[in-house]
């Protein structure tokens, strides 16, 4: 019982860092921007997420609205700034860092420097009991979040027009261009989605790994060490990458405590060596 | 940035420290640049003109311990404006600087507050790393310097490499905090306990003190756990615990803290498994309303209590809350009674502090009733005063920690003697992975 209770929590925190990553390596596969300002929306989409629940008390709308707002933020940012240097990576990589140390110390001024939890739905309160021990419930739910997201963006990658134009531009963004495909739009849409994927990830872990500034840092890390493992710019990557560090984390915390700190990145740094793109990267 | 709750022993740490490592980085390098033309452009000791007192505040205003900080600098006012900010008829000026936290800011702060503002004495600090830079900063120039914020280091006040006759502690030290629990843990039937501690200095000191205490009183610790600081799921550690203890001792400062009480409580181990909170991590005043009725029935030890029904208490508590709309928690009290000990002893030299030692001597004769209880110094300086173990429960429909034993006069030794604790053949350095076996505990040497 107790693997199962591991094998569950390795899956649950995986689907989290799905979430996260999913939107990093999105990005980056089309628009070729290393996008820092990712941990930004993830802590601010939390919060805001907060916010609404505070006020309206339904878990919900929290996130509606921070993926909304997020989606938003992340189309201005994508129009009105990091277009001026498309392909430049330097001045990109840059540009979002700055956002990233803006939007930490506008969290700071708005929402305080204490730790903040988002009170966890009613319905998805307690835990299921297993033999001895219990497995919380919001993590069950957690794991359903992730595996619709995931089964949703295959679905949108494969069988929408839209989709077919994303892939047309991670391929070849001149080409497609030329066949007609406004990749401007495309560009800033895909910007949004992977903002919001962001945002819904920081209202999801809200409630069990807590907001608190540093958090976005925190988050990116993970996100990158995912993407890494994953290969760039693939979505089973991100996916298969998650699931993997996920296990690996709580398999090496929960038998190999000495080596807590390194867990996450053990992996990372042996398939670097043995697959310098990642498990799904190309090129 | 971040944080905080209870940092104790307020270290750079972590969920902040190695992630934000790049930003600190930038920070600092401006900061040094900026401080180190602040020192370069006035050079010499500013003159002591007038009758006025200066007084060097030294708190993290501005990070991770930001609001640690700041409720330390809450209480310091409130007691300097209590006395009209005079002692002895002189006028008292505080200097208030931003440490950020970090060591090298800390020294050159201080440096900026002796050498460029005149303040005859320094007082603050929170984080243990930047008393230990303050430390050797007024040992060298001879600084009297009070530490009230937490900085709970406890090599501070023993006889040892780091002794500084020019420092007092008001705030605590690591271990005085976890022995009376082991003692408490005892009597309420306890034997077995698995312990959980942030893998760090003071994470090893604070369970380390408690295993040495428990086990010199016939109890013992089944299992240890050190989750890295800035751990975010505590699934594996919880799910791990061993299920024959009798109670599981936790010390998770910062965010650790909530995450552990909200994720202790949603793996179904409430009830279960009684928890006992040293220093009051989980349990630390602004997660209580997040962790909700789950935290009810958390025990914790502390050296203060917000609930604490004495005159001087309920003053400080209405007062405070009328400055911050909140309760205080434990750096509130700290940074007030740090105020006071400068105050009295300011007082009982009749405001002259140029003779230091004999400045330090009025420090360390300070004795009052304070919203911490009754407190008085040892020679080393440091802090003797109450511990109180306290229970969560609902007061008026609101949580609060509710003190339910008491621990008088508690020296930084207790429950040893001074010549006992010497003769431990280990320091706490040295225990880590090693805290279930008594025999090495308290080997002698």
């Amino acid at each position: 019982m107790i693997w199962v209770i591991h094998v569950l929590n390795g899956i649950a925190i995986g689907m989290l860092l799905f979430l996260l990553a999913a939107g990093l390596s999105l990005i980056f596969g089309l628009m070729k921007i290393l996008n820092l300002t990712h941990g930004s929306f993830y802590l601010v989409g939390g919060y805001i997420g907060l916010t609404v629940m505070q006020r309206t008390g339904s878990f919900a709308l929290a996130l509606l609205a921070a993926a909304a707002a997020i989606a938003l933020l992340g189309a201005v940012i994508e129009r009105f700034v990091l277009r001026r240097f498309h392909l430049d990576e330097l001045p990109q990589t840059l540009l979002t860092f700055g956002f990233l140390f803006i939007f930490a110390d506008l969290s700071l001024w708005i929402w305080g420097g204490d730790p903040v939890m988002v009170r966890q739905p009613r319905i998805l309160a307690g835990s299921l009991p297993m033999g001895d021990y219990g497995y919380p419930i919001y993590r069950l739910f957690l794991i359903a979040v992730g595996l619709v997201v995931a089964g949703a963006l295959w679905w949108f990658q494969e069988h929408t027009r839209l989709g077919t134009m994303l892939r047309a531009g991670v391929d070849d963004a001149e080409i497609a261009r030329a066949l007609g495909i406004d990749v401007s739009l495309l560009f800033t849409l895909i910007f949004a989605v992977g903002a919001a994927l962001a945002a819904l990830g920081g209202v999801l872990a809200a409630p069990i790994l807590s907001l608190y500034p540093g958090a976005d840092f925190d988050a990116l890390i993970l996100a990158f060490v995912v993407v890494i493992v994953g290969g760039l710019g693939s979505l089973k990557g991100a996916l298969v990458g998650a699931l993997l560090v996920g296990l690996l984390d709580d398999f090496g915390k929960a038998f190999f405590p000495q080596f807590a700190l390194f867990t996450v990145f053990v992996p990372m740094a042996f398939i670097l060596v043995v697959r310098p793109t990642g498990l799904f990267g190309r090129r | 940035m971040t944080t905080t709750k209870t940092i104790p022993f307020g270290m750079t740490i972590a969920p902040y420290a190695a992630t934000s490592l790049a930003r600190r980085r930038v920070l600092r390098s401006i900061a040094t640049a900026g401080a180190v033309a602040l020192t370069l452009g006035a050079p010499g000791l500013a003159a002591q003109a007038d009758d006025t007192i200066k007084i060097g505040i030294l708190l993290p205003l501005s990070g991770n311990f930001a609001p640690n900080g700041q409720q330390a600098l809450t209480g310091m006012k409130m007691y300097f404006d209590e006395i009209g900010n005079t002692a002895a008829g002189h006028k008292l000026e505080l200097i208030v600087e931003d440490t950020q936290g970090k060591p090298d800011v800390g020294v050159t702060k201080a440096r900026k507050e002796v050498e460029r503002d005149g303040a005859q004495v320094l007082t603050g600090v929170v984080s243990s790393g930047v008393a230990l830079a303050v430390n050797d900063y007024s040992r060298e120039n001879k600084v009297p310097l009070v530490l009230s914020g937490d900085a709970g280091a406890d090599e501070l006040t023993m006889p040892g490499p780091l002794t500084n006759p020019y420092l007092i502690r008001t705030s605590q030290n690591g271990r005085s905090v976890s022995a009376p629990a082991a003692d408490w843990a005892y009597k309420k039937g306890w034997r077995k306990v698995t312990i959980i501690g942030s893998d760090y200095a003071g994470g090893v000191d604070t369970n380390h003190a408690f295993a040495q205490a428990f086990c010199a009183l016939g109890g013992k610790v089944i299992q240890e756990q050190w989750p890295p600081i800035g751990t975010s799921d505590f699934g594996p550690y919880l799910t791990n615990l061993d299920r024959t203890a009798d109670a599981v001792v936790t010390f998770e400062p910062g965010a650790d803290g909530l995450r552990f009480g909200q994720q202790f409580s949603e793996f179904g181990l409430k009830g279960k498994l009684p928890v006992l909170d040293i220093y009051g991590t989980i349990v630390y005043e602004p997660n209580l309303p997040q962790l909700g009725d789950g935290a009810l029935g958390i025990y914790s030890s502390l050296f203060y209590a917000a609930m604490l029904k004495t005159p001087e208490n309920d003053r400080f508590v209405a007062e405070l809350k009328k400055r911050t709309g909140n309760l205080p928690s434990n750096e509130g009290p700290n940074g007030y009674t740090g105020a006071r000990a400068i105050a009295d002893a300011i007082t009982a030299v009749k405001g002259d502090l140029t003779d230091t030692m004999k400045f330090m001597a009025a420090l360390k004769a300070v004795k009052f009733p304070s919203p911490k209880g009754d407190l008085s110094l040892d020679k080393y300086g440091q802090v003797i005063q109450s511990m109180f173990i306290r229970e969560v429960q609902k007061v008026d429909g609101q949580l609060a920690n509710v003190p339910i034993a008491t621990y008088a006069n508690i020296d930084q030794f207790w429950p040893f003697t001074e010549a006992e604790f010497a003769e431990y053949k280990y320091s706490y350095k040295e225990l880590k992975g090693s805290l279930t076996d008594c025999g090495k505990l308290l080997a002698k040497k």
